[in-house]
């Protein structure tokens, strides 16, 4: 169902993205020199491309220096941690991007692994996971912490706040449903073998979608009044949408992120939030002055 | 109705078993004996009981036991040199400090120094991390007892509704994650719940971990519920002048009239939190030799 791009109900992500941007660009130009982002990309990938694009534009404009690593799609395992593990030693590398996806031959979780988490700007390694379990979420992977930035965007006390989360991915979900945990929030999470998932995301305060199905969350699924995250993204004839029917939930929710335009926007900036955390972690380490 | 009474300590005592078979074939075939130290630091009285019975089962089971006492005030780089010297020894495959420790020490500095490979107690970011990621690490204890308890009552847990009440790192966290991994719809319930009674009551596994006595009322079970009950509260035996009694957060008179099966407390959930330290060790010893871990005894 199509809507009002202007519907006021429409939770977006640019203001929420540009607060932070100022944020970390504050902070850089403060410090000066805090060393650079390494983003490493294996092979050629298109889609890969227009991310790296993306996060090296948004680098540029905080003043983040953002060098681009592309390393041959026959390289390997050895040869990546090693790698790597030069980027850990270095003092001028401030944190470090695995691009995804990897050629089928290299086990990312592994490299991922690698990384140090003192360098671990996405928050992808089992370290940095296994802190937001344990109530540290300031350095969470950038999908989960966005659409966090966004539930509290709307003012909303978490303590008690039902939250349903669909979709239990290792990188969006469970991380979501934990740093909501930590802020007081009951959570549940919902997945492909959940028997009702209206059942419970009809009684949520607060739902978020990650599971890449167009239009998978109806009005009728909906609490009136909801805060309603939207993490999907599906290329569909009819353009990019996400998980949520965006148009069908507006009337009944108090807040909707829109897809594209909601989380996305936000997730980047987070990239570069991190990259500030990272810094401020490595200085507490006394690995830089 | 009268619900099953999951008896923990017989079903600890057949792990127990399992593991004393698998140690017994490593013994042979490949020439192994999986090690355990435990680190106990100052002379807490409870702790000492809980590293004898460690230390008693462990022989059992065929292990080796490896006994390391500290004084109370033992400086951190002390306690951490030998931590360092159990990482690093090829015969100990796992190390578990007893806490509490001294206030001077910090859990979870003393965690992170041990080797994520050995730490049986699986309290450590890393094996946390491992968890929440979906992928191979150890397994808290309580948690993982929990878990076996659940599959030998219900086998599949796909689709069903699970409700953990008690978000601590040591146990509603890891539980969450467990049951996740088992396909259950999991919620997490805690102090700030709005509704506890009513999340309570659409579980079709309910998992108690808060430590409030008999919290949990028999009209906060669904019918025909799992409840697994890991609160120990100690009060004053109603009965028995200068005796104490051991209370878990269900009210278990009222839960057996409602639910399928129900752990007791004492003889529930108690029992299997040392055999499942022994089975990490048997994995951890298994994976530090390049072995298949035994079936059954991980998540």
């Amino acid at each position: 169902m199509s809507f009002d791009p202007k519907d006021p109900r429409l939770l977006r992500g640019a203001p929420v993205r540009q607060r932070i941007l100022d944020d970390v660009a504050g902070y850089v130009a403060k410090r000066g020199n805090i060393g650079r982002l390494v983003s490493i990309s294996i092979g050629d990938i298109p889609e890969v491309a227009v991310y790296i694009r993306n996060q090296a534009r948004v680098a540029e404009a905080v003043h983040l220096p953002f060098e681009q690593e592309n390393w041959p799609a026959d390289i390997t395992q050895d040869a990546c941690k090693a790698r790597l593990q030069a980027m850990n030693d270095d003092p001028g590398v401030l944190g470090v991007i695995l691009q995804r996806p990897v050629p089928d031959h290299i086990n990312v979780r592994s490299l991922q692994s690698a990384i140090h988490p003192l360098k671990d700007v996405e928050g992808m390694n089992p370290a940095s996971i296994g802190n937001i379990l344990y109530n540290d979420v300031a350095l969470a992977p950038c999908t989960a912490a966005a659409a966090v930035e966004l539930v509290r965007e709307t003012g909303l006390t978490m303590e008690g706040l039902e939250v349903v989360v669909v979709g239990h991915s290792e990188i969006v979900g469970k991380p979501v449903a934990m740093m909501l945990m930590a802020e007081g929030a009951t959570v549940t999470v919902c997945h492909h073998m959940t028997r009702s998932v209206a059942m419970h995301s009809r009684r949520a305060d607060v739902v978020v979608v990650a599971v890449g199905k167009a239009h998978l969350i109806g009005a009728d699924m909906i609490k009136p009044g909801a805060v309603v995250i939207d993490i999907g993204i599906n290329q569909t004839d009819d353009g990019i949408v996400g998980d949520v029917d965006t148009g069908a939930v507006l009337d009944l929710a108090g807040w909707v992120t829109p897809v594209p335009g909601g989380v996305g926007p936000v997730t980047v900036a987070i990239l570069m939030r991190n990259a500030i955390v990272a810094h401020q972690r490595q200085v507490a380490a006394g690995w830089l002055s | 109705m009268s619900a099953a009474v999951i008896d923990g300590k017989a079903f600890a005592a057949s792990v127990r078993g399992q593991i004393a078979n698998h140690v017994a074939r490593l013994k042979g075939e490949n020439g192994l004996t999986p090690g355990l130290a435990v680190i106990l630091v100052g002379e807490d009285p409870a702790s000492e009981v809980y590293v004898a019975a460690k230390h008693k089962q462990t022989v059992e089971v065929g292990m080796a036991s490896f006994e390391h006492r500290l004084p109370a005030d033992v400086p951190e780089a002390d306690l951490f040199a030998l931590i360092d010297q159990l990482n690093a020894d090829p015969t100990v495959h796992g190390i578990l400090c007893q806490f509490p420790v001294p206030d001077h020490l910090k859990e979870r500095d003393v965690v992170a120094r041990i080797d994520p490979a050995k730490d049986v107690d699986g309290l450590s970011v890393v094996n946390a991390g491992l968890l929440a990621s979906g992928e191979t690490g150890l397994v808290s204890c309580t948690p993982l007892g929990c878990l076996m308890l659940l599959r030998d009552q219900l086998g599949s847990m796909s689709g069903k509704e699970a409700v953990v009440i008690g978000r601590s790192n040591l146990f509603g966290k890891p539980m969450g994650q467990l049951l996740l991994q088992e396909n259950c719809t999991v919620t997490i319930a805690h102090s700030r719940t709005a509704d506890l009674a009513d999340v309570c009551r659409r579980a079709d596994i309910l998992v108690a971990a808060v430590g409030r006595a008999e919290m949990v009322k028999g009209d906060w079970i669904k019918p025909g519920a799992t409840v697994i009950d890991v609160g120990i509260t100690r009060i004053p035996h109603p009965e028995k002048p200068g005796k104490t009694k051991l209370l878990g957060d269900v009210a278990y008179a009222e839960a057996v009239e409602v639910a399928r099966a129900v752990t007791p407390v004492p003889g529930g959930v108690g029992p299997m939190t040392i055999a499942c330290l022994l089975a990490n060790t048997l994995t951890a010893c298994c994976r530090a030799h390049g072995l298949e871990a035994p079936k059954g005894l991980t998540a």
